[in-house]
């Protein structure tokens, strides 16, 4: 217990008293999720919308390979980065490598299975009714997928959670790809693995105690929002 | 595109030939896969059971609890087991740090949310009636148990893929807990984070992560079509 104990009290005024390292890695990591996850919207919410509500040729298929890149180890992921991002690679000459630039896209690919599987899985699990009415009415296809994301909001809002998740706690794609440099694109998680590998254990419960704190308000914060939408709210709009 | 095929070409070799250490390094990753998630199957599945079934006190906050372990950082869980594990800690007269044993115990801690949190949420979406039912014609908690787990076994197949793949993908506890040390206790996963960063040894790296990825895609579907195979509904009544 004399161990634990001593480490906690080195940590925990490292949080308190705002160590600047720590604040820089938070801030960090903060724009990484965001980024991310953003990017992962804004690119994999139309891609499930069209395979959950399409009616086109492979779209099982698709599906298939989508819910399989959810298996896929991150660590493969940063490979096949780091090898395209190589100086001799195909995408050298954008030298991506050991930035931050490259930590934002590893996390942005990493997150997009997420958001394609569980938000196509979400517009699925719709009464299948619902979209076959809103096309009978002559719905267009940018009014069926804001209808659908409006109704599936419940399950989109877990793909964006489970999203969200992954950027924050994700270490093997990141530290391939970013090289764990410290103090520049470090996110938390990465920033203990270093600690911890340094027998610096202070710094690194310190940095795990944040990392749960952070994890705790995003996710409950996204959970609430979540819940209070919860009703079903079917509101039609006159299709001016 | 050159430097991506010419590491290929020298990758291959390396897989075809047996290399004995991808090999070794493969049969640990196999057997701390392997054996954290039937430690984690045989301590997850009651919980599971009792957590979905039951109607005691503190069922939602164990419930909370289970979810949450599916948030948590893998990274911090290692760094949470290796605290406990150094030698003036709680468990450190065991002598398991840095040891493939401490591997086994950090993966199955990993596992075990999957299996619990998993196992809950497909018996609680079983029909009410058939629990209510059995319940009605005298079963016992035994066979109540054993009839949820029967019938909510694709849910339980998805909680056993789900841990298994976590087991084999995770880097962050495995290298913090049992050091990644080469040749003793590596998984393939983090042994691709050593090769890359530590030896920059790009041939090694893409030979284990090729070796990897099979092993992921045949566990996976191995387990995806015993999965579909006993998705048809089959209730069987026997006589008490």
């Amino acid at each position: 217990m004399h161990l634990l104990w001593n480490v906690l009290r080195h940590a925990v005024p490292l949080i308190v008293h705002g160590d600047p390292y720590l604040f820089s890695v938070v801030l960090f990591t903060l724009e990484v999720s965001a980024v991310a996850t953003a990017f992962a919207l804004l690119i994999g919410l139309p891609i499930a919308l069209a395979l959950g509500l399409g009616r086109f040729r492979g779209r099982g298929v698709l599906i298939g390979l989508a819910n399989a890149s959810l298996g896929l180890p991150p660590v493969l992921v940063g490979l096949l980065l780091f090898l395209i991002m190589v100086p001799r690679g195909p995408l050298g000459s954008l030298h991506l490598l050991l930035t931050r630039q490259g930590v934002y896209l590893a996390q942005t690919i990493l997150a997009l299975p997420y958001v394609v599987a569980l938000g196509a899985a979400a517009v699925q699990g719709l009464p299948p009714g619902l979209p076959a009415q809103a096309r009978t009415l002559g719905a267009s296809r940018l009014q069926l997928a804001v209808l659908a994301v409006r109704e599936a909001r419940i399950g989109v809002l877990a793909a964006v959670i489970a999203a969200l998740g992954t950027t924050l706690s994700e270490v093997g794609a990141i530290v391939i790809v970013g090289g764990n440099v410290y103090s520049y694109d470090q996110t938390l998680a990465s920033a203990a693995l270093f600690e911890a590998d340094a027998a610096h254990f202070a710094e690194a419960v310190a940095i795990g105690i944040v990392l749960i704190a952070l994890i705790l308000v995003l996710m409950g914060g996204v959970s609430l929002l979540g819940q209070r939408e919860g009703g079903i709210g079917l509101r039609f709009r006159s299709a001016a | 595109m050159a430097f991506l095929w010419d590491e290929l070409r020298q990758a291959i070799p390396l897989i075809t030939s047996g290399n004995s250490y991808i090999m070794s390094v493969a049969w640990v990753t196999i057997r701390v896969a392997v054996l954290a998630t039937a430690i984690a199957l045989v301590l997850g599945l009651p919980v599971g059971t009792a957590l979905g079934l039951g109607r005691f006190r503190g069922r939602r906050v164990l419930q909370a609890l289970a979810n949450a372990g599916l948030a948590l950082p893998p990274i911090i869980v290692g760094l949470a087991v290796l605290l406990l594990l150094l030698p003036q800690s709680l468990f450190g007269s065991l002598r398991i740090e840095f040891t493939l044993t401490g591997v086994y115990v950090a993966q199955t801690i990993l596992a075990l949310p999957y299996v619990i949190a998993l196992t809950a949420a497909a018996i609680q979406g079983l029909p009410p009636g058939l629990l209510t039912q059995a319940r009605a014609l005298g079963a016992s908690r035994r066979q109540l148990g054993g009839l949820a787990l029967r019938e909510a076994r694709i849910g339980v197949l998805a909680a056993t893929i789900a841990a298994l793949g976590a087991s084999l993908s995770e880097v962050g506890a495995v290298v913090v807990v049992g050091g990644n040390i080469q040749n003793y206790d590596q998984t393939l996963a983090s042994a691709v984070l050593q090769q890359i960063n530590g030896y920059a040894n790009y041939p090694y790296a893409l030979a284990i992560g090729l070796v990897l990825l099979a092993l992921v895609l045949v566990l996976i579907t191995v387990l995806t079509v015993i999965q579909q195979r006993s998705g048809a509904i089959q209730l069987r009544f026997r006589a008490p």
